[in-house]
């Protein structure tokens, strides 16, 4: 199998690659919600975050 | 600017964060009925924009467990997947452990392993004394995948002392007396 084939069937991404983008994203990916018994466990956003949502957690 | 330029870069695999607070596992019934999924991300984009708005592992209360496992695998011994493998582990101080968790964590999604096929995720436990890392694999008993991704994760972490690995059936018959398979 030729060099292409594989780069497209696998995608691999080194370390200093994936590192160049991660000032770029800072946002929390579109429809990330997360229950309000654990945000402040886990979260280090702002509060007035829209994405804390006050359902019962299950 | 070419719309090229803001293309979301697509990984192999989806991947789930799990979390499993103090908190709720004071209250669980049964082990890992607290664990909850969090989020699920397919591209590196959402993989960063996770883990900059999240706490690094040595932010995290003492007792908490944070996951990162493929998709659709669940982080526990009774999944099928994970049922006949096994972990390897490492135990690291706070001041080492975000970068080592970050590092597991980008081999992982980079799929910078040859036996990636091989695993199922990594766990970052962080307990009073020590936090600990861990790289669930699903067939134990392919001794040369376990051999192999021991030694790529201790390359890419730059750490050198011995690791061992724990066959999940003996961590479940033996709590934790289960000794390790594998060392490398």
């Amino acid at each position: 199998d030729d060099e292409y084939t594989n780069a497209a069937a696998s995608r691999k991404y080194s370390r200093d690659f994936l590192l160049t983008l991660r000032e770029q994203c800072t946002d929390l990916p579109v429809g990330f919600e997360i229950g309000s018994d654990i945000a402040d466990a886990l979260m280090n956003i702002q509060a007035s975050t829209p994405h804390i949502s006050d359902r019962e957690p299950f | 600017r070419t719309p090229a330029q803001h293309q979301p870069h697509p990984l192999e695999h989806s991947w789930t964060f799990w979390f499993d607070s103090p908190a709720a596992k004071a209250k669980q019934t049964a082990w890992g009925s607290s664990l909850r999924p969090i989020h699920t991300f397919s591209t590196v984009e959402d993989f960063w924009g996770l883990y900059n708005n999240i706490h690094h592992p040595s932010k995290l209360v003492t007792g908490a467990d944070f996951y990162c496992f493929k998709h659709k695998i669940e982080p526990k011994w009774e999944d099928p997947v994970c049922a006949n493998g096994g972990k390897w582990t490492i135990s690291c101080s706070r001041g080492k452990v975000d970068a080592w968790w970050l590092y597991t964590l980008l081999a992982v999604i980079g799929e910078q392993f040859d036996y990636g096929d091989e695993i199922c995720g990594a766990v970052v436990n962080v307990r009073a004394k020590q936090v600990k890392i861990a790289m669930w694999t699903k067939n134990a008993s392919n001794q040369e995948a376990q051999m192999s991704i021991g030694r790529q994760w201790k390359e890419f972490l730059d750490y050198n002392e011995t690791i061992g690995f724990i066959f999940h059936e003996e961590a479940k018959m033996m709590d934790r007396g289960a000794k390790d398979r594998y060392q490398v």
